[in-house]
């Protein structure tokens, strides 16, 4: 096993995760490719940290930040779409254009 | 005394801006008082500097010509432009400062009874305490700009006061025509003025008597100038040809033609060719140009006096003829005996003007034809009139004889052309004044109405007219005396003594032919005149045409009246082309080019800067409509949109 291993897995999961944010209507769905994505960001953080420098721990930390803030980010995530859902009557991301130019 | 001489403009000054602001006007005006007063001590103060300077108590300055000369720092515009505020008394300045303020406080007493019932008095005695202020700024200057500055405002009194009964058209129109006469003089003086200004840098009487001895001064600049100022001399003297406001200046108040047109006002012309005597005697033609002048006005406004029947034109005509005198004086070298001549006229012919004066006053008419035998009703006047007329007549002994024969002497010792007719003007003078004289008081009366309620005028008037008749008498044989007076005022003259180029005449002649003359004009005044008119009526309707000629006053009124005319006819033509041709051509035609241009340059401001401002505007709007399609509100397009762009830039970033 070595690095480009993880590294080709880890943008496997990036592109779905991409794909799913461009492409699911649901917004729910959206939230979580947006989960797949970070998850292939720590892969790599967590890879780099194993190949490259053995006895460091900064990837493997880091890796356990990015975790807790998506934690957060996905609470604070639920609750805006809850807001959303509440006045629109919709969780379909189409419908929110009010920006609309 | 003399060190604190310039009070003596200074005090009237403030004088004439007290009674005119202060106090209440009326018949019952108490302002008067204090110009008399204000007057008094002037007098007393010139009368000590004219006695001592006269008797050698005050001496001159050493290796100087003058008394006093001191000045104070005025004007600046540079290092070596400057005017000063000064003051130079010199022995004629000091003889002025007397007769000056004798005349003002004499007149301004005689007023007292002559304007009693006038109810503008406060103000006539303002205008007369400002006249003389400004005629004592004149005689003391030492700078020819304040000489200047001084000769406008005695001009604008003299307008004042000639003007006083301003309700009336003919005082309103003789203010007016004494006004613009003297200013036409006046032109020539300013010229001279800047001119001598642009060759020495100074106005100071001093110092340019320095510069022109030192030679500054080239021929041709000092004929101009000399000539500027004799013009200026000219109008103000009412010398040949701008003597014509002289005459009708008498529709003023009788003792304001005795102050201001007889002793003082229009010597001020024969004083300013006095102060600047050193330029004259350096410049023999401008000389020349003063002597012709004079003796001409000398000769021809005695011809006037000869049948003019208003007894102050007669005096009038009088007065420019006995300033004729005196630039013939000046223009013979005859220095000293041109001033004598105007200290003594002074005298005698403000006794006349004020004696007259009270004969008017009494009997209300001008018209000599109105009154006569006048003696018995006014003996006083006419005892004091007697005095004036032997006197100016040329009585052998009496002040005007002195200062006469010395002006007759220098002209002969000039050119003996030039005194026979200045002794024939004696003639004539002695002639047409003993006619005033039988006129007025001798005879019968003529008017019996006016001659019934004539009276004595009031000792206010009778007492000037006493001082001045014992003037008349005795102050030429006692300035004369001894030289006292050429001690005091004579001038050097470089390279021409009194009787170098001149010839001797034997000594009975120049007395002798004056007594004949004197007793001539008296001997046909009397017979023409004395008793009844006949004769003289008889002569009128003879040479009629003649009599209008001398009535006309040689036609100069009509001349300056057909200039006026033809300057009218001028002004109309220029007016025709200036609407016609100018407007037409400059103005209208100017408006169609700027009309043409302004329309392009509208069609250029349209669509040209206007459009580039609304494109610049319309493309905005058309590029945000464009662009605003590009934002849907749908989010993942914009991730789409950030994926592709990180796309790119990663692409390009790795394939560096």
């Amino acid at each position: 096993m070595s690095l480009s291993h993880y590294l080709v897995v880890s943008a496997a999961l990036f592109l779905i995760g991409l794909f799913g944010a461009l492409t699911r209507r649901n917004t729910i769905g959206i939230l979580m490719s947006i989960e797949l994505i970070f998850n292939a960001a720590n892969l790599n953080l967590v890879a780099f940290n194993r190949y490259l420098h053995f006895d460091a721990l900064h990837g493997n930390v880091i890796t356990l930040f990015v975790m807790g803030i998506a934690a957060a980010e996905a609470v604070v995530g639920l609750a805006l779409l809850m807001a959303i859902y509440r006045n629109l009557n919709t969780i379909y991301a189409e419908d929110f254009n009010l920006l609309k130019g | 005394m003399l060190e604190h001489v310039y009070w003596i403009p200074l005090i009237p000054l403030f004088t004439s801006v007290v009674i005119l602001f202060g106090g209440k006007e009326g018949k019952d005006s108490k302002m008067p008082y204090l110009g008399i007063a204000a007057m008094a001590w002037c007098f007393l103060q010139s009368s000590v500097i004219f006695f001592q300077t006269l008797t050698g108590r005050i001496p001159l300055l050493e290796g100087k010509e003058y008394f006093l000369y001191e000045r104070i720092p005025w004007l600046s515009w540079g290092p070596n432009l400057k005017v000063h505020l000064g003051v130079l008394i010199d022995g004629p300045a000091a003889t002025l400062l007397f007769v000056v303020t004798l005349v003002s406080l004499l007149v301004q007493i005689y007023s007292l009874g002559y304007m009693y019932d006038d109810k503008r008095k406060k103000r006539y005695y303002a205008f007369l305490s400002f006249f003389t202020a400004a005629m004592l700024g004149l005689v003391v200057s030492s700078s020819l700009l304040i000489l200047f500055a001084a000769w406008e405002l005695v001009g604008v009194s003299s307008y004042l006061l000639i003007g006083f009964w301003f309700e009336k058209p003919g005082p309103a129109y003789a203010a007016k025509k004494a006004f613009i006469t003297t200013k036409l003089g006046d032109c020539g003086f300013y010229f001279g003025l800047l001119l001598l200004f642009s060759y020495t840098g100074t106005f100071d009487l001093v110092m340019l008597k320095s510069h022109v001895a030192q030679g500054l001064l080239p021929l041709e600049a000092a004929t101009a100038i000399g000539i500027g100022f004799l013009i200026g001399a000219i109008g103000k003297s009412a010398q040949m040809p701008l003597f014509i406001w002289l005459p009708d200046a008498m529709e003023g108040p009788t003792p304001v033609s005795a102050l201001i047109h007889a002793a003082t006002m229009v010597v001020a012309g024969i004083y300013l060719v006095a102060r600047v005597y050193f330029i004259y005697t350096s410049a023999p033609l401008a000389l020349g140009a003063v002597a012709w002048v004079g003796l001409f006005t000398a000769f021809l406004a005695a011809t006037m006096a000869v049948t003019a029947y208003d007894i102050k034109k007669v005096l009038a005509y009088s007065t420019i003829s006995q300033l004729g005198y005196m630039m013939l004086g000046l223009g013979v070298y005859g220095y000293t005996s041109a001033l004598f001549h105007l200290t003594t006229h002074a005298f005698f012919k403000a006794l006349l003007f004020l004696g007259a004066g009270s004969v008017i006053h009494s009997v209300h008419t001008n018209d000599m034809r109105e009154m006569g035998g006048l003696i018995k009703r006014m003996p006083a006047t006419a005892t004091t009139m007697g005095i004036a007329t032997l006197t100016i007549a040329g009585m052998p002994l009496l002040s005007g004889w002195w200062s006469k024969e010395a002006v007759l002497h220098a002209a002969y010792s000039h050119n003996w052309g030039m005194w026979l007719l200045g002794v024939l003007t004696a003639g004539l003078t002695s002639f047409y004044m003993c006619r005033l004289f039988f006129l007025t008081f001798i005879g019968e009366p003529r008017d019996p109405h006016k001659h019934q309620h004539a009276h004595e005028s009031p000792a206010t008037m009778t007492g000037p007219l006493w001082v001045l008749a014992m003037l008349s008498l005795f102050a030429g044989g006692l300035l004369h005396y001894n030289g006292l007076f050429e001690h005091l005022v004579h001038f050097e003259v470089v390279g021409h003594g009194e009787h170098a180029g001149g010839s001797h005449a034997p000594a009975f002649l120049l007395p002798g032919a004056a007594i004949f003359v004197f007793l001539l004009g008296l001997g046909f005044a009397y017979r023409l005149y004395a008793g009844s008119l006949k004769t003289a009526q008889g002569l009128r309707d003879r040479f009629e045409w003649a009599a209008d000629t001398l009535e006309r006053r040689y036609y100069f009124d009509d001349f300056f009246l057909w200039l006026v005319s033809l300057s009218d006819k001028l002004a109309a033509a220029c007016f025709w082309i200036d609407s016609r041709v100018v407007d037409a051509i400059f103005v209208d035609g100017w408006a169609l080019v700027v009309r043409a241009v302004a329309a392009a340059s509208d069609f250029f401001d349209d669509y040209f800067v206007d459009g580039a401002v609304d494109g610049m505007g319309t493309l905005t709007q058309d590029a945000g409509w464009g662009l605003r399609k590009l934002v849907r509100g749908q989010v993942q397009e914009y991730l789409l949109y950030v994926s592709l762009a990180v796309a790119v830039f990663a692409t390009f970033l790795i394939s560096r």
